[in-house]
């Protein structure tokens, strides 16, 4: 009885304290970043009235204009899931445990995974824009950069939550690693790449639209441009034709992926 | 799909030339970027702050309002069937818009810094908090939230004593979660005019300093490396504790 009253007492202690640790967190934050609550409150409404009155209603003059941007923008998606996927695909297999040739091969893999993974993608956009300079290109490849690390860890770890017995079985058999394969692991892992990869797909179409904002070419050029030119009415325009965009991508891929699995 | 890459690749009509030499400027660059130095070091890591800062307070403003709303919005404890449906429309349609946009208008708004960036993010954070806990409401309330209805208690007694207890642990993974999703976005969101360590970054690269570009990197990439790596033990704990 004793003991429970006393851990019943710590615990209370325990969350006061957590309770006050993050109330000083929260006002070191508000003085650290000059946030001004009443600066803040009062651009809200400042940004809705932006919002509606701005940027309504949509431009809806020059609509054919923004086909190009579109076309682009889903080109760019297919071309870069694509090829992400089979460069990832490659690491994947190297890079699981059940499948990886050799233990340092993985480390290594892991280690550059992960630090093309955590740099953000803008930055590796900004980076290809000054390598190959303003256009399609520097796109592609930041899209791929994030393809490669995005789909080799799923690509991995669904590779390593596979049925052992099966490959096992296949093992005992006396197949090569090749075989082993080709037998036993893609099979079992067909679904989860069908379903990262779409996934992929729908994740492109929506940095696509943020690439434009560093020059790399798509729909974001086009956000960024009439803001830029302070014609929010046609922004507001290039805005609902992304979210179409992106509403159908996912529609479409939805439906693939029932058609599929 | 890949009978579509084809045309798609021909499309987009990359051009050899064009690739041959921005490989070709790789090692220049790369010598650039090997020329370590520390003399920036310390303005990253104020910088670093302010970014960690932006998130934190967004996702704390964003919390509040998600757990006001998400009980509007779930399906078991809405009060009222057609606010419900009108707000979960609204969530969506917030969600599609990528968070650089939200930033980028919460920028043309109210200028540069960081009061643009809590704003802005504050709509996508919201969103996606919203989604998940309405998910979680629906999945693992149901039966508390019945039983209190059962003895005559009013919402407020259905919010406050039948779902938060029960979803505790389960919020606060997925604010966590939430938090490292948020980090890596301010980082991004510097570079879009909204204050944080991306301000730094893309100064760096418009510049063509790229020794301090690879710090500041390094920087970013360690900071998210063990955000991640925390946000998984806080995941791991909370899910033994539940268990």
């Amino acid at each position: 009885m004793n003991r429970a009253e006393m851990l019943a007492r710590q615990r209370k202690a325990k969350r006061l304290l957590s309770l006050l640790l993050f109330v000083a967190a929260t006002l070191f934050s508000v003085w650290f970043i000059e946030f001004d609550i009443m600066e803040f409150l009062s651009g809200i409404p400042l940004f809705l009235n932006f919002l509606f009155v701005d940027f309504m209603p949509p431009n809806l003059d020059d609509l054919s204009k923004y086909l190009q941007p579109v076309l682009d923008t889903l080109a760019f998606g297919v071309v870069a899931t694509v090829l992400s996927s089979v460069i990832a695909l490659i690491i994947a297999f190297l890079m699981a445990h059940n499948t990886s040739p050799h233990p340092v091969v993985r480390v290594v893999l892991r280690s550059i995974i992960s630090f093309i993974r955590n740099v953000p993608f803008l930055v590796w956009a900004a980076i290809l824009v000054v390598l190959f300079g303003v256009g399609t290109m520097p796109g592609i490849f930041a899209l791929i950069l994030l393809g490669i690390g995005f789909l080799s860890r799923l690509y991995a770890e669904s590779i390593e939550e596979i049925d052992k017995h099966a490959v096992e079985a296949v093992e005992a058999t006396g197949a090569t690693y090749l075989q082993k394969l080709k037998q036993a692991i893609i099979p079992q892992f067909m679904p989860g790449y069908i379903s990262w990869t779409l996934f992929m797909f729908e994740i492109t179409i929506r940095a696509s639209a943020i690439l434009g904002i560093v020059g790399a070419g798509g729909i974001g050029s086009q956000i960024k441009l009439t803001m830029d030119l302070f014609q929010y009415s046609s922004t507001a325009t290039v805005v609902v034709i992304m979210i179409l965009m992106i509403l159908a991508v996912e529609y479409v891929t939805q439906r693939i992926r029932e058609r599929l699995l | 799909m890949i009978v579509l890459f084809i045309p798609c690749a021909f499309y987009l009509n990359l051009s050899a030339t064009q690739f041959a030499e921005g490989i070709a400027r790789i090692p220049d660059i790369a010598k650039q970027f090997l020329q370590i130095s520390l003399d920036d070091l310390p303005k990253l890591l104020t910088e670093l702050l302010t970014s960690v800062i932006i998130a934190f307070l967004s996702v704390v403003i964003s919390v509040i309002v998600a757990l006001l709303l998400s009980f509007v919005i779930a399906d078991t404890t809405a009060p009222n069937r057609h606010v419900a449906k009108v707000l979960r429309v609204i969530v969506v349609i917030i969600r599609t818009i990528p968070t650089t946009i939200w930033v980028l208008l919460a920028v043309a708004s109210m200028g540069f810094g960081s009061m643009a960036g809590v704003l802005g993010l504050l709509f996508p954070t919201t969103s996606f908090l919203i989604k998940s806990f309405t998910a979680q409401i629906d999945e693992a309330g149901k039966d508390s939230v019945e039983a209190i209805r059962a003895l005559g208690g009013t919402w407020w007694h259905v919010v406050c004593n039948g779902a938060i207890p029960t979803l505790y642990s389960t919020f606060l993974a997925l604010i966590a979660f939430n938090f490292e999703m948020t980090v890596a976005e301010t980082v991004i969101l510097g570079m879009v005019g909204a204050g944080g360590i991306g301000v730094l970054l893309q100064e760096y690269i418009s510049y063509y300093e790229f020794a301090p570009l690879l710090m500041g990197i390094l920087v970013v990439f360690i900071t998210l490396f063990l955000l991640e790596m925390m946000t998984n033990q806080i995941r791991k704990r909370l899910n033994s504790q539940a268990r």
